[in-house]
């Protein structure tokens, strides 16, 4: 069941079923009580006519005669009946109408009282009828009890609330259909702006469109965007992977070239070892500055996480302290409260990890790391100002103007001191930020990092 | 000092192993996770340098395994990846310092040097007590600023005792630290290096360095000055 048509038109015809199911029993009770009602009312009626009617005659006895007024007792099998018993329960007058027919005798009622029972004839015809006893005062005074019954055959009835019924579900069935049917058409309807999305996809996949097109419903528009944005992401990734491995192998070709023409060069033997080793110095540093660059990039906003800013900071500062044994520097570090930093924990660790390395490296005894909200944004907005001071001999203007200008290939950079800085600033840059050298209080340098909130990032 | 090696290129490991046996240390190794924990665990060990990156059991987890049991020797971790972030994993982890590959052996050979001294409770490379000095980078020692002459093993027994300065030092810890296979060794050959480092360190027999105490071992017995 994963086509959300199917799932509510499910749903819808399971609830139609219940309402119009139920409404049928309600409806079908009700008609059926009124009409046995008013056929109680009739029968009623029908042995009002027959104590009418009855005449006592010169043996004692009751007797009627020959035609009633209602002409369904005089016609035979009309379904209307009359008969009268007397005390002992021996039928002394039916109707013709139910000659040939045994109407079931029945109990005997209480004098004065009326007693409606469904009964049946012999052939099953169900029957309803009205019992009346009643005592007879003849003219000579004497009181005879006699039981005066009308019986009526309900097959009419039945046969009118059938179709009733019949005509009942009829509508309804007509109407549950008819309104699936308007669901339906309306789903397809809802549902267009979702399959165009996956035929635009398709379209992606198969190269014959770049990206979604603008024109959903207000309430699609978010996902097309973040589908678009993840697109790009992952084409400037590819990108970026692509250009990344080019810059790679070129880079590594040249001290391969150069380590290939030491080999052949013999003369050059007593050389041979150092300038190899510069080689590989060389090859390294280009290895590690390719390794270690931002994992994250701005259009990954959709992915990151907040780094806990407080967490992370101690476990750096507790591990450069190990590895600062001997120097044992002073290390302040000051985090606003509940900061976060909405990126790669990785990429935090390596702000924060190389510009605390070179400040130790380089300090006299004191190093301060301080990371709050940039700006005047809330500490969980995820953009973050960090700063790294220290009292060492900090870095000359020109080589940190260099520094911030030159491009991004390392195997044009010196190698050692500027590795470090120089990742912090790809880093700061994959987001939007921004690398500031400076002086610091302390005396040495006053490095900054400026990360915008994860919402201005661009 | 024995040190244990965990690390599973072979080429890296037989050469590291190779430069600090040359050092004057004796050397276990390991080339996988699992016998690399069963070593950090059960083999008396003064330093372990662990790759990160092992096969079975991770170089993190052995790490932790080994601190979780009581184990306060020096780590000190190899890794190939350079981001922070294995470096801070690693030291929270327990170790005392990292070293990045490539890297020269003079880099191990100096951090394994530190390490050695912090655990023994020393700042400084030159280790001072009384007139003695003992400079771990140079390996040499002397005596009121005189040089003595000591062969490479009274080098690693006097090297073991300064570095524990205080503690009483048993024959067989002795042994154990300082041989580099496990075979057995007569005891009676620690004593005579004993007595031979003595005359040479205390010709006049008027500092008594090395103190013995009967059936327990040995102790350096001079102060440690320690200004740094």
């Amino acid at each position: 069941m994963s086509s959300l048509s199917a799932r509510l038109l499910i749903s819808v015809s399971v609830l139609l079923l219940l309402f119009f199911g139920a409404t049928v029993v309600v409806l079908d009770t009700a008609f059926r009580t009124a009409g046995e009602q008013a056929r109680r009312d009739i029968l009623d009626g029908h042995l009002m006519q027959l104590l009418a009617a009855a005449n006592p005659n010169d043996e004692g006895a009751l007797s009627f005669p020959p035609d009633l007024h209602e002409e369904r007792f005089n016609t035979i099998g009309s379904g209307l009946y009359g008969e009268l018993r007397d005390d002992g329960g021996q039928l002394t007058w039916r109707s013709r109408s139910a000659l040939g027919l045994e109407i079931p005798q029945g109990g005997f009622p209480r004098l004065g009282t009326r007693v409606f029972e469904r009964e049946s004839l012999d052939d099953g015809t169900p029957l309803l009828t009205l019992s009346l006893a009643v005592q007879w005062e003849f003219p000579d005074g004497e009181l005879k009890p006699y039981v005066f019954k009308v019986a009526e055959s309900l097959d009419s009835f039945n046969a009118q609330v059938a179709e009733f019924r019949r005509q009942l579900i009829g509508w309804f069935a007509a109407i549950a259909l008819i309104m699936l049917l308007s669901i339906s058409i309306l789903m397809r309807g809802l549902l267009r702006p979702l399959r165009q999305i996956e035929t635009e996809i398709g379209d992606i996949e198969e190269g014959k469109r770049a990206s979604l097109s603008e024109k959903f419903p207000t309430e699609l528009t978010g996902v097309a965007r973040n589908m678009n944005l993840l697109i790009d992401n992952e084409r400037a990734r590819s990108d970026r992977y692509r250009n990344t491995l080019d810059n790679l192998a070129h880079s590594l070709k040249t001290p391969l070239a150069a380590m290939r023409a030491l080999i052949a060069d013999k003369e050059s033997s007593p050389q041979v070892q150092s300038r190899f080793n510069e080689q590989i110095e060389r090859m390294d540093e280009i290895v590690r500055y390719q390794l270690r660059k931002p994992a994250a990039s701005t259009a990954d906003n959709l992915v990151l996480g907040p780094v806990p800013v407080a967490k992370e900071v101690e476990r750096l500062v507790s591990g450069l302290r190990k590895v600062y044994h001997d120097k044992q520097p002073t290390i302040e570090a000051e985090v606003a409260p509940d900061m976060k930093f909405r990126g790669d924990t990785g990429d935090f660790l390596e702000l924060a990890g190389n510009l605390l390395d070179n400040a130790c490296k380089w300090c006299k005894g004191r190093v301060s790391i301080n990371v709050r909200p940039s700006g005047n944004t809330p500490a969980a907005a995820g953009g973050m100002r960090l700063t790294v001071n220290d009292d060492g001999p900090g870095i000359p203007q020109e080589a940190a103007e260099a520094l911030l200008e030159r491009g991004t290939r390392l195997d044009e950079a010196t190698p050692g001191h500027g590795i470090g800085l120089a990742i912090v600033r790809d880093i700061a840059k994959s987001y939007g930020g921004s690398l500031t050298i400076g002086q610091s209080s302390l005396g040495g340098a006053c490095i900054t990092v400026d990360i915008p909130p994860a919402a201005e990032r661009r | 000092m024995r040190l244990l090696v965990i690390e599973d290129d072979n080429t890296l490991r037989e050469s590291l192993v190779n430069q600090l046996g040359e050092a004057g240390y004796a050397v276990e190794q390991a080339a996988d996770g699992r016998e690399g924990l069963y070593f950090a665990l059960e083999y008396p060990v003064d330093l372990a340098i662990i790759d990160l990156g092992l096969p079975e059991i991770s170089g993190l987890d052995i790490i932790r395994e080994a601190r979780d049991k009581g184990k306060t020797y020096p780590i000190l971790i190899l890794t190939a990846r350079d981001r922070w972030q294995d470096k801070v994993d690693g030291l929270s982890a327990g170790a005392d310092d990292y070293v990045v590959k490539p890297f020269h052996f003079e880099e191990v050979g100096a951090r394994v040097h530190a390490l050695l001294r912090r655990s023994g409770g020393w700042a400084s490379s030159m280790m001072t007590a009384g007139p003695v000095v003992l400079d771990m980078a140079r390996q040499d020692v002397t005596v009121d600023g005189a040089p003595v002459e000591l062969t490479s093993f009274e080098y690693k027994i006097i090297e073991y005792l300064m570095l524990r300065a205080g503690q009483v030092i048993s024959k067989t810890e002795l042994t154990e630290r300082l041989y580099d296979q496990d075979f057995e060794r007569d005891s009676n050959v620690i004593e005579v290096f004993i007595g031979r480092l003595r005359k040479k360190l205390d010709p006049a027999n008027s500092l008594k360095p090395i103190e013995t105490l009967r059936g327990r071992g040995y102790r350096f017995a001079l102060e440690r000055n320690q200004s740094e």
